[in-house]
């Protein structure tokens, strides 16, 4: 007799159909929704986007050890990376902590080593590194020139307007920008209209990210108030070595990788110390990132790339 | 499962569906990790919702529902603690996120009211 529990031949290959049929489908979907995002890229890509500009980040010149022993290596690779990206990049960003411990040699180094990007602008706000014992005066030496106050500005480009803030001096625990800078930031956008987007650097996160490792800024509160009002706001950090992305209103953050060696994911360690990561693996943790905008849009399209 | 019960699971789906390629198109494509996420669920919501309102076997409701309950864990730890380095605001961006977790919670509700008290009335007889 025949276990009622027990299934036929024929329900086997109906369910077995069944089971093709929702396989199937959901690639011919994925396919169709694939190609529907395909072409609205490739509409964008056809018109030239607006800005162009590549993202370096954590170089950490300098530095030696397990996690990375040649820096300098995996740094120069970074910037061949960018250099055959098939287009010159409108200006490259280097986020900070360009080098390790902020010595002359380090910061001639680097300094060397950014002038062969090919792109027109190098632009830099410096990392907590760049600043170890002179509250940033060699790295404003060296990469200071046109800057305010202790090395931060902004710039307009192809309608979008640039703002390179300063959080790694004054440094208690968090990012800390100050009441010289947040006024600067005031004025600065008090004559641009609402629909003019904006695009914000800064080494240490704006956005809390980590606060018990210091992965976040005290009064970025007060700066993100005075953008409130734009419709898109792009903010690019570093420091943190490692992708992470987070939306609060009209303002999207974005956390870059780095070209040294990673750091754990919050909370994932004791402390953010360097990790050794197995042999062959580290290049994948490290990488840059592209930056499109094209006028018309309110997003950015962001293209993260490894060192592999 | 009782036609208009199936319906609503199809439909919820699709909603969600609809909501998660919308999404992906315009943006989270970009996305590292998510932007795959996005495609999957939409994709898979869409063969699962055209599958079951055309009368497929009770397993695929069971898969619909599994499909939604992890789209709805996906959206609390992207809340919270964060999902692959991707976190946002609780109902942005609207109204795509609200629409999402409507669905989502809307196909769970369908399924368990349509598979899972069924099952706690013939324990509940079997106790008896």
């Amino acid at each position: 007799m025949t276990d009622p529990d027990t299934m036929t031949r024929r329900q086997l290959i109906r369910h077995s159909a069944w089971f093709g049929a929702a396989v199937g489908l959901a690639v011919a979907g994925g396919e169709v929704i694939s190609h529907v995002a395909g072409t609205a890229a490739a509409e964008r890509a056809h018109v030239r986007p607006t800005l162009r500009f590549a993202q370096l980040s954590d170089s950490h010149i300098g530095f030696t050890g397990a996690p990375n022993p040649d820096v300098t290596g995996t740094f120069g690779r970074a910037i061949d990376r960018v250099n055959n990206l098939g287009y010159t990049p409108d200006f490259v960003i280097h986020t900070g902590d360009l080098t390790h411990l902020a010595t002359p040699d380090q910061f001639d180094q680097v300094k060397q080593m950014l002038s062969t990007l090919r792109t027109p602008h190098v632009f830099a706000v410096p990392g907590e590194h760049d600043s170890v014992d002179d509250a940033g005066q060699k790295y404003r030496s060296v990469f200071g020139a046109g800057t305010r106050g202790d090395g931060w500005y902004s710039f307009d480009v192809a309608g979008v307007h640039v703002i390179a803030l300063v959080n790694t001096l004054n440094l208690k625990k968090l990012g800390h920008l100050g009441v010289d800078q947040l006024d600067f930031v005031h004025k600065d956008v008090a004559r641009l209209s609402s629909d003019t987007p904006v695009i914000v650097f800064s080494h240490i996160p704006l956005f809390a990210m980590y606060p018990d490792w210091g992965w976040g800024t005290d009064d970025a509160a007060q700066v993100l108030s005075y953008l409130s009002r734009f419709s898109s706001v792009t903010c690019l950090n570093g420091h943190v070595h490692q992708l992470f992305t987070k939306t609060e209103g009209n303002v999207t953050f974005y956390s870059g990788t780095t070209t040294a060696y990673p750091l754990p994911r919050p909370g994932d360690a004791p402390a953010p110390k360097p990790v050794t990561l197995p042999a062959g693996k580290l290049r994948d943790a490290l990488g840059i990132r592209e930056v499109n905008y094209t006028r018309g849009r309110s997003a950015l399209a962001l293209k993260e790339s490894t060192l592999q | 499962m009782r036609p208009l019960l199936r319906l609503g699971v199809a439909a919820s789906l699709a909603v969600s569906a609809i909501s998660h390629a919308y999404l992906y198109i315009h943006g989270y494509q970009h996305i590292p990790v998510i932007g795959t996420a996005f495609l999957t669920q939409a994709s898979l919501s869409f063969s699962l919702a055209l599958l079951i309102a055309i009368g497929g076997p009770g397993w695929l409701q069971w898969a619909g529902a599994a499909v939604a309950g992890g789209a709805l864990v996906a959206f609390v730890l992207s809340r919270t603690v964060g999902l692959f380095g991707f976190s946002e605001q609780v109902w942005e961006p609207s109204p795509y996120a609200a629409i999402s977790v409507g669905a989502e919670a809307l196909t769970v509700l369908l399924w368990a009211g349509a598979f899972l008290s069924p099952l706690g009335w013939r324990l509940a007889e079997l106790r008896h």
